[in-house]
C-alpha cells in the first residue's frame, strides 16, 4: 500500500504538471488499497482473495471544458501520461457554463477510530482462521442450514486530494467484515436465501450474534405459508427498506437530481413528506461508519446533514458543482467513480431515529399482516415517480400477534411518498448495515398481492 | 505479454500448486457521460492487469494486481493464499480435465472506438439528446452513458493453455425523465455489441432509432394507466421473456446456485410444459457475451437447459463440472482482472414454438402483453421478479392501452407449467448486464410466450 506522503506527492505533481500543460483548474484523488478477503462456499473455504492496487484520478479545467482521466500505475511517469490524457479530453469537449470553481480549502474535524493497526496487519491465516470459525459455528446452528455463501475480510486503505485551490487533504482507514448467506431444504423445494452481516473499522465483529440471525431466519423460511391480497399492515426490516429508499427516495435528494427537475420533493423543502415520527439524517461522521471519512471525494469535509426532521423535508445533499450552480454549499456527499471519473452525489451512513417500543410489541398488536426482511427488483424502481412494485423475500406472516411463517412470492407495491406517510410505528433497536443504520419500521395500507 | 505470463507461470511450478492460471490484460477503456447536453463525464484510459489463481492441496488462491512487476511475487502468495484456505477443507476442489488450446483470436472492428474523435462521440450524444427532447415535449432530463473498450486479455495455464483473444465494448444507455402536470416518470434503454466497433452506432443502434426506443417508452409512461394487481393471464414478449429466461431460470441452471436451489435434484425430470426449451447458447457468436472461449480456457458450447420440457443441463465451470460430474460448459467468465472466473450465462433465450402470434392472444379476456423490463431478480427458492416499463392490457386477444411501472413475479418451477403457446416467429435480442458479484455482459430473448392466469403475479395498484 502506498503512503499518504507519496499519495499527496503524486498528487501535488498532477496539479503542477496539469497547470503546466494549460489547466486553469486541477483536482486529484488517489487510493491505494489493500484488502484480503475468503470466499465460503457450499460450507468450505473456496478461496482467500488479494487484492493491492493504487488507483488515481485526475479532474481538469481548459476556461469551462473538463477533461479525466485515470491510471492505476502509481509513477511520475504514469500520472503525466494521464494528465495529457485529460487535457486532450478538454480541449475537444464542449464548454459547460455552469460550472464555478473546484472546492475551496475549509477546516477539517478531527474523526477517531478510522484506523486499527490490528486489521492492518492480519495476514492470509488469520482471515482464513475466522471463516473456519465461522463455518463450524454456522454448522450447528440449526438444523438443515446450509451455508452457501460467505466469508470474511480485511481492507485497509489510504487516500489523499490536493487541487489548484489550495486543498490537500489525506487519510487513511480500516474495515474488517463477515458475512453469512444461509438457506435450507424444504418439502417443497428451498428456502430463500438469507443474509447477515457485520461490518467494523477494527476487528471486533460480532459473529455469535450474526450467526444466530442467520439461523432465526432460516428456521422461520423452513415454514411456508400463504398470504392474502390487500392492504395490510407491513413491517419493513433496514436490509428490505435500504434498497427500497436506494431506488426511490434517495434519488430524489440528490441535488443533482433537485437541480435538473428529477425529483419529485425539489420544491418539497419545509413541507411535511412524510409521518411525523420518520427522522432522517446523513451521518458522514458517525463513529464506526462504514463509509466514515475526513472528507468526501473532493476533499470536502464530511458532515451530519439532516434529510427529514419529525417528517419534514429539510435538506437535499450536495457535491461541489451542483452546489455551486443552485447557491447552496456542498454537504460533502462527492463521490468519484475512479475509474469513469464521474462525479456525483452520494450519501454516507443513513441514520434513521429509533422509536420507543421493540418489535416484538408491535407484532403482538397485529392480526394479519407481513414482515418484510428483504426485497427483490428494487432495483426496477422508478425514481422519477417514486412507484416501486417488488417482491418481499424473505416475507413473513404475522396473524395474531405472531410470525407464523414464510410466504413465497409476496409482491409489495405503491408509491414511496404514500409508504413514509403511512409509517405508524418505528422500532427501537437500532440495526446497523453497510450504509444505513435504523430500526424495523410499520406502515399501514401497503398493497399487498400474494400468489395464488 | 502472453511470455511474461509463461515465464511466471515456469517459475511458479516448484512451488507446490496442482494449477496455475494466469489472466493478464491491457487496452483502451473509456466512459462518457452526457447530462442535458453538458459532458459530465469523459474519461480515457488504459487499463493494465493480471489475475492470478492457484489451486493448491485443493483450495483456491487469487491475487490480482495493476502492477505486472509483482506477477512473480502474486504467484508465490497465490500459492501460499490456496495453502492456508486448504487447511479447513475436507473435500478438495478437483477441476475436470480439459483439454489444453492454444489460440490467437481476432476481431475485426471496422471502426476501432479508441479510434474515434472524442467529438465524433459527443455529437452521437447530442444527437440522441435532440432525438428524444424532439419526441415529447414533456422530457424534463436527459442524461446518456457511453462506454467503449477495445483491447486484448490473455490466458496461459500450467496445463499448457495459451490463448490470447480481443475484449470490445460499444454500450449505450439514455434515461429519459418527462412530466406531466404533478406526474413525473422515467424510461431507460440499452444496447451494446462485444462484436462491432463504433460502426454499429451507425449501422444499428443510430441515436435516432435508440433515441426513439428510450422516449417512446418515457411516452408510454406518462400516457398510460396504472396496472392491476393480481394474477392475470399474459403475453411476454421477447425482452421480457429474455430477462425471465436469464433471472427465473438461467440463474437457478448455475451449477454453484443449482445444488441448493428449487432445481436441485431435477436432472431429467420434466419441470415445464410440453414444447418449452430453453438454452443458453455459448456458441452463436456475434451475440453479446458470446466468446470462442470462457476465462478457464474452455471452448463456449451450445447448453441445453431444458429441452422439450425436461430439465436437461446445467452451466458449468471446471470446479463444479467435475463436483457434480457433468461436461464442461465453458461458462467461466470474469468480468476483468479484478475478479476471478465464475459460473455466468452468455446468450439465454427460449426457443421458438409451434403456436401463430394470433394464437398465442387468442381468447385472452383481459390480461397483460409485458414487451420491456427494468431490471430483475432471483432468488434461491425459485421466486423471481422483473420489473416492466412498457406493457398494454390485453383486452378480448387484441392490444388495449398502456400501463404504466409494474413488475410481475412468479416461482419459476411452479410458472413454467403455466405456459399455454409459444410463438413460432423470429425474435430480437436484448442486451443486459448482469450482477453476481461482478458485472457480466449477457444477451437473452426469446419469442412470445404466453402464461395462463396463475402462472405470474402483477403487483401494480389493487
Amino acid at each position: 500500500m502506498v503512503k499518504e506522503k507519496e499519495l499527496l506527492g503524486l498528487c501535488s505533481y498532477i496539479i503542477s504538471t496539469g497547470l503546466k500543460a494549460g489547466a486553469t483548474a486541477v483536482e486529484a484523488l488517489a487510493q491505494s488499497q489493500n484488502e484480503l478477503e475468503t470466499d465460503i462456499e457450499l460450507s468450505e473455504i473456496s478461496s482467500v482473495n488479494q487484492k493491492i492496487g493504487t488507483e488515481i484520478a485526475i479532474r481538469l479545467y481548459i476556461g469551462k471544458r473538463m477533461g479525466s482521466a485515470f491510471t492505476n500505475i502509481p509513477t511520475k511517469d504514469s500520472v503525466r501520461d494521464a494528465v495529457g490524457l485529460a487535457i486532450s479530453a478538454a480541449k475537444v469537449t464542449t464548454e459547460d457554463a455552469d460550472w464555478i470553481s473546484l472546492p475551496q480549502p475549509q477546516a477539517y474535524t478531527t474523526i477517531e477510530g478510522l484506523w486499527d493497526d490490528g486489521i492492518a496487519k492480519t495476514n492470509p491465516s488469520e482471515v482464513v482462521d475466522l471463516t473456519g470459525k465461522l463455518i463450524s459455528k454456522a454448522a450447528t446452528s440449526e438444523p438443515g442450514l446450509v451455508l452457501i455463501r460467505g466469508g470474511s475480510g480485511t481492507s485497509s486503505h489510504t487516500s489523499a486530494y490536493t487541487n489548484s485551490n489550495g486543498v490537500s487533504c489525506s487519510e487513511r482507514g480500516t474495515t474488517s467484515y463477515l458475512v453469512e448467506a444461509a438457506m435450507a431444504q424444504t418439502e417443497s423445494g428451498a428456502t430463500p436465501l438469507v443474509v447477515e452481516y457485520d461490518v467494523r473499522r477494527d476487528l471486533s465483529l460480532d459473529m455469535e450474534g450474526m450467526v444466530k440471525r442467520v439461523a432465526d431466519w432460516v428456521r422461520i423460511c423452513k415454514t411456508k405459508v400463504n398470504g392474502r391480497s390487500g392492504k395490510h399492515t407491513v413491517i419493513f426490516h433496514p436490509q428490505a427498506y435500504a434498497p427500497l429508499f436506494g431506488y426511490t427516495l434517495i434519488p430524489s435528494i440528490r441535488g443533482d437530481n433537485v437541480a435538473r427537475g428529477k425529483s419529485k420533493i425539489a420544491d418539497k423543502i419545509g413541507d411535511t413528506i412524510s409521518s411525523e415520527l420518520l427522522t432522517l439524517v446523513d451521518n458522514g461522521i458517525i463513529p464506526g461508519g462504514a463509509a466514515t471519512s475526513k472528507a468526501d471525494d473532493e476533499g470536502v469535509p464530511r458532515q451530519k446533514t439532516s434529510i427529514i426532521e419529525k417528517g419534514i423535508l429539510r435538506s437535499f445533499l450536495w457535491d461541489t458543482y451542483w452546489a455551486n450552480k443552485m447557491g447552496v454549499k456542498s454537504t460533502g456527499n462527492a463521490r468519484r467513480n475512479m475509474r469513469q471519473g464521474l462525479v456525483d452525489i452520494s450519501p454516507t451512513t443513513l441514520v434513521i431515529d429509533s422509536g420507543a417500543r421493540e418489535i416484538e410489541e408491535a407484532i403482538t398488536e397485529i392480526d394479519h399482516g407481513y414482515y418484510i426482511l428483504n426485497v427483490q427488483g428494487a432495483h426496477s424502481s422508478n425514481p422519477e415517480s417514486g412507484d416501486f412494485s417488488i417482491v418481499g423475500n424473505p416475507a413473513f406472516l404475522i396473524e395474531n400477534g405472531k410470525i407464523i411463517g414464510a410466504v413465497d412470492g409476496l409482491m409489495v407495491s405503491g408509491n414511496i411518498y404514500e409508504v413514509l406517510n403511512n409509517i405508524v410505528e418505528i422500532a427501537k433497536k437500532p440495526i446497523k448495515l453497510f450504509s444505513w443504520i435504523g430500526p424495523e419500521f410499520v406502515a399501514k395500507n401497503i398493497d399487498i398481492t400474494a400468489k395464488e | 505479454m502472453l511470455d511474461i505470463l509463461e515465464h511466471a507461470i515456469d517459475k511458479g511450478r516448484n512451488l507446490g500448486a496442482t494449477y496455475i492460471e494466469i489472466r493478464g490484460e491491457s487496452g483502451f477503456v473509456e466512459y462518457i457521460q452526457m447530462e442535458d447536453s453538458r459532458v459530465a463525464a469523459l474519461t480515457q484510459r488504459l487499463e493494465r492487469g493480471v489475475a492470478i489463481r492457484a489451486l493448491a492441496d485443493g483450495a483456491w488462491g487469487f491475487v490480482t494486481t495493476g502492477n505486472l512487476e509483482l506477477l512473480d511475487k502474486g504467484v508465490s502468495d497465490a500459492v501460499a493464499m490456496a495453502k492456508a484456505a486448504a487447511r479447513s477443507r475436507k473435500e478438495p476442489i478437483k477441476l475436470a480435465e480439459v483439454r489444453a488450446y492454444e489460440d490467437v483470436i481476432k476481431n475485426k472492428p471496422k471502426r476501432d472506438p479508441r479510434h474515434v474523435p472524442i467529438e465524433e462521440k459527443i455529437e452521437y450524444m447530442n444527437q440522441m439528446t435532440k432525438t428524444i427532447r424532439d419526441y415529447d415535449p414533456r422530457v424534463t432530463a436527459v442524461t446518456i452513458k457511453v462506454r467503449t473498450s477495445s483491447g486484448t486479455k490473455y490466458l496461459v495455464t500450467s496445463e499448457g493453455a495459451k490463448i490470447q483473444s480481443p475484449t470490445l465494448l460499444v454500450w449505450t444507455l439514455p434515461w429519459a425523465s418527462g412530466k406531466d402536470g404533478i406526474r413525473l416518470s422515467a424510461a431507460r434503454y440499452e444496447d451494446a455489441t462485444t462484436d462491432e466497433g463504433w460502426e454499429f452506432f451507425e449501422r444499428i443502434a443510430s441515436p435516432e432509432v435508440i433515441g426513439t426506443a428510450v422516449a417512446k417508452r418515457l411516452k408510454q409512461q406518462l400516457d398510460g394507466v396504472a396496472a392491476k394487481s393480481g394474477v392475470f393471464p399474459c403475453v411476454c414478449g421477447p425482452r421480457v421473456i429474455g430477462t425471465l429466461a436469464h433471472e427465473a431460470l438461467g440463474h437457478l441452471a448455475e451449477a454453484d446456485i443449482t445444488m441448493n436451489s428449487s432445481f436441485a435434484g431435477k436432472l431429467g425430470q420434466v419441470v415445464a410444459s410440453e414444447g418449452v426449451s430453453m438454452t443458453d447458447n455459448g456458441i452463436d457468436m456475434g451475440r453479446v457475451g458470446v466468446s470462442k472461449y470462457d476465462d478457464e480456457g474452455v471452448p463456449a458450447s451450445r447448453v441445453e437447459i431444458i429441452k422439450d420440457s425436461v430439465l436437461t443441463e446445467l452451466l458449468t465451470n471446471r470446479e463444479y463440472a467435475a463436483k457434480i460430474n457433468h461436461r464442461t460448459t465453458g461458462n467461466a467468465r470474469a468480468e476483468s482482472y479484478l475478479f476471478p472466473p465464475i459460473i455466468r450465462m452468455r446468450s439465454t433465450i427460449f426457443e421458438l414454438g409451434e403456436h401463430s402470434r394470433e394464437e398465442v392472444f387468442e381468447g385472452i379476456k383481459f390480461g397483460y402483453y409485458c414487451t420491456d423490463f427494468r431490471g430483475g431478480q432471483a432468488q434461491t427458492n425459485a421466486s423471481f421478479q422483473v420489473g416492466i416499463q412498457e406493457a398494454y392490457e390485453i383486452v378480448n386477444g387484441e392490444l388495449g392501452r398502456p400501463v404504466t411501472d409494474l413488475s410481475i413475479s412468479g416461482i419459476a418451477t411452479d410458472s413454467l407449467y403455466k405456459i399455454e403457446a409459444v410463438s413460432k416467429e423470429p425474435f430480437p435480442y436484448d442486451v443486459g448486464r448482469c450482477g453476481k458479484g461482478q458485472e457480466a455482459f449477457v444477451s437473452s430473448g426469446g419469442p412470445d410466450i404466453r402464461f395462463g392466469a396463475g402462472g405470474i403475479t402483477f403487483g401494480g395498484k389493487s
